[in-house]
């Protein structure tokens, strides 16, 4: 091919590599904001879409629609933070690094035309192979699901994958977060065989024990959370 | 199966000449860059479940052996030999890292679903065996559809085995579902072994079974 | 109780990855040199230290890149007025670059270290860098979102996973020499079926709880 000495080696590595940093940095810097509304899109239409909110361009509407707040673990709300641009994962892994680090949670509150509340919670846990995230909305009363969904990473398809599946999912509508003594209990995610007298409980993925716990685990740790935010503030409303 | 493909200079010709069609058509069979040379069989098989991604997968690894290869060419008698591979390795990342870009910015949901695999189309066998077997001692052109033809041939590969994994693994064609409900009520299931990865070899190895049991001269010795 | 959890949570990524996680029977990485080298026991294991070796190396270093150059944030260690910089861009072309600067490097050793080995394993040496397991193993480690003794761990497992996975189907292919297979399936079409079979022999390992 080439028989030139060391200078010229030289020049043509220096030559493509600026050549591929300028294209490479061009492209990312064209490309970013697309993506970036990508990913803000994909939230905005997964919050929605637990109310009911479908529609393709009902993501545009986003902040008419529902109102979010960050709150703290008093349960009091955050002035001058953005509840949307609140990355909820990493929160909760500076939590488990330092002890003594205050998370901060991002809640929705969507009003229907007859002013009924809805929450829309969002929750990140962790799955067999890494990370695994929710939404759910609860009811104005603080206590009955209405509907919930799922996703994750990389969860093994057929077995712990199956979390973001309508058949999952659906189990959740109606379920209860509080006992009857107004206690929180959660929602176990278990084995066995669940059905309309079980409030607290839905039934697991076969063959996805990791995950139907870590989803149980955030279920269990972010509802509380933000029950403490909802409990005072409908309590203020007097339902 | 350098020495095949190897031509000698080409002289002028029209846009898709006999040759110009073999290098193209050659790939799609006889020297299918999967069934037949054993390359780029990495993340074909674990992008497969089903038929959208793997469409994706297809035109993104064609553009890229075929894009990488005419760079490479027209780089080919400036490349200093000793640092050949980090120089094509180069290319191939750029390349790579702007269909990933892409796919992000325009084709979010499957970018997801591709996840790692966009990246490792960087060390698909069929990008680095074509560029040193074919584009560092050919002209731009030929170069450019011998790249197509062999993404081609890989596409047809995958995209059938996606075919099959999907029709059987989940009732569906390219996310339609062809079964239908009556066929289920009836007792037929999907069957769960085109779900798994296990499933994708045995497509593979069926394909390459029919291909070479039609094509004898195909079969190996040992 | 920290060190015990981390521990616990290590030896858990260290035994996924070589067995439930397999670089081969989960993911088909590694595959063209897995088929390619497959034919004797003796030169797959070779080529299964040299993955080890790479991989053990390639994947903390990639990680430090990650994590102290590439991602959002993480120059903040040089100057907090670097915070804002995002290179996660580049990430493909850092980790390739690393993994083949390190072949080079395991080369040059094998060449010195064992002339015999390294006759024996010709070509494929440089193929390395090409081999999509190894790549595979940063590009998860990215994906995964490991720390860091969790990703020197698992770049150790993937490596040990894909050693035992091609030791495997090459000590499998040499019996096979005496069996009658069907003529079209000789060769590639048998060793995909097998890899299948071995493939879902290893799915029975999902079953540990850990």
């Amino acid at each position: 091919m080439s028989s030139k000495g060391n200078s010229g080696t030289i020049v043509f590595a220096l030559l493509v590599t600026t050549l591929s940093a300028a294209l490479l940095a061009a492209a990312a810097t064209i490309l970013k904001p697309a993506q970036d509304e990508n990913v803000l899109k994909e939230k905005q239409q997964n919050i929605l879409s637990l109310v009911g909110l479908n529609g393709a361009n009902d993501y545009k509407k986003f902040e008419e629609l529902v109102q979010g707040v960050v709150i703290d673990e008093q349960g009091s709300p955050i002035k001058g933070l953005e509840a949307i641009s609140l990355d909820l994962a990493s929160e909760k892994k500076l939590k488990t690094k330092n002890p003594s680090y205050k998370v901060r949670y991002p809640l929705y509150i969507y009003k229907d035309k007859e002013g009924k509340v809805t929450y829309l919670l969002q929750m990140a846990g962790v799955g067999l192979w890494g990370p695994v995230w929710g939404y759910l909305a609860l009811d104005q009363d603080g206590n009955t699901v209405k509907s919930a969904i799922f996703d994750h990473k990389g969860e093994t398809p057929g077995l712990g994958a199956e979390i973001n599946t309508d058949g999952f999912e659906k189990q959740f509508n109606n379920k209860k977060v509080l006992n009857d003594q107004g206690q929180f209990v959660s929602i176990k995610v278990e084995k066995g065989k669940h059905d309309a007298s079980m409030p607290h409980a839905v039934d697991a993925i076969s063959g996805g024990t990791i995950t139907s716990n870590g989803v149980s685990k955030m279920l269990e740790e972010d509802i509380a959370f933000y029950l403490k935010y909802i409990q005072q503030n409908s309590n203020n409303k007097a339902l | 199966m350098s020495e095949v493909l190897v031509q000698p200079p080409a002289e002028k010709k029209p846009l898709l000449g006999k040759k110009e069609r073999k290098l193209l058509t050659d790939p799609l069979s006889d020297n299918n860059p999967v069934t037949i040379q054993v390359l780029g069989i990495c993340s074909s098989l674990a992008v497969t479940t089903q038929m959208k991604p793997t469409m994706v997968m297809a035109i993104s690894v064609t553009a890229v052996v075929a894009l990488s290869n005419w760079v490479i060419s027209l780089m080919r008698n400036a490349i200093p030999s000793r640092i050949r591979i980090i120089v094509q390795l180069t290319v191939v990342s750029v390349l790579v890292i702007l269909v990933d870009q892409m796919l992000k910015a325009y084709m979010y949901d499957v970018s997801k679903q591709l996840s790692v695999f966009v990246g490792l189309i960087i060390t698909n066998c069929i990008v680095m065996g074509r560029l040193e077997a074919y584009a560092m001692g050919n002209k731009p052109y030929p170069s450019l559809l011998d790249g197509l033809g062999n993404g081609f041939g890989y596409g047809v590969v995958i995209l059938t085995v996606a075919f099959f994994r999907e029709l059987f693994g989940s009732g569906k064609v390219f996310g339609f579902k062809v079964i239908p409900d009556a066929i289920y009520e009836a007792g037929y299931v999907n069957n769960g072994l085109m779900m798994i990865p296990a499933g994708a070899l045995f497509v593979v190895a069926c394909y390459i079974w029919i291909q070479r049991s039609f094509a004898k001269h195909l079969e190996e010795k040992e | 109780m920290s060190t015990l959890f981390l521990a616990a949570d290590l030896i858990s990524v260290f035994v996924r990855s070589i067995f439930i996680d397999n670089m081969i029977f989960a993911y088909f990485l590694g595959m063209c040199s897995y088929l390619a080298v497959s034919k004797n026991v003796k030169t797959a294991l070779g080529l299964g230290v040299a993955v080890i070796f790479v991989m053990v190396i390639t994947v903390p270093l990639n990680w430090l890149l990650l994590n102290k150059v590439l991602k959002e944030g993480s120059l903040a260690w040089i100057s907090p007025s670097l915070a804002k910089i995002d290179l996660s861009f580049l990430a493909f072309i850092m980790f390739i670059a690393t993994i083949a600067s390190m072949t080079q490097l395991v080369e040059m050793l094998v060449e010195k270290l064992s002339p015999e080995l390294y006759g024996a394993l010709g070509i494929f040496l440089p193929l390395i860098a090409v081999n999509c397991s190894i790549l595979g193993g940063s590009l998860f480690m990215q994906e995964r979102d490991y720390e860091f003794a969790e990703a020197t761990v698992f770049g150790l497992g993937s490596g040990v996973g894909w050693m035992i996975a091609i030791v495997a189907i090459a000590a499998i292919r040499m019996r096979l020499r005496y069996s009658d297979v069907p003529a079209p399936l000789k060769g590639l079409g048998i060793t995909f079926i097998l890899t299948g079979l071995m493939g879902i022999a290893f799915m029975s390992f999902l079953g540990i709880t850990l």
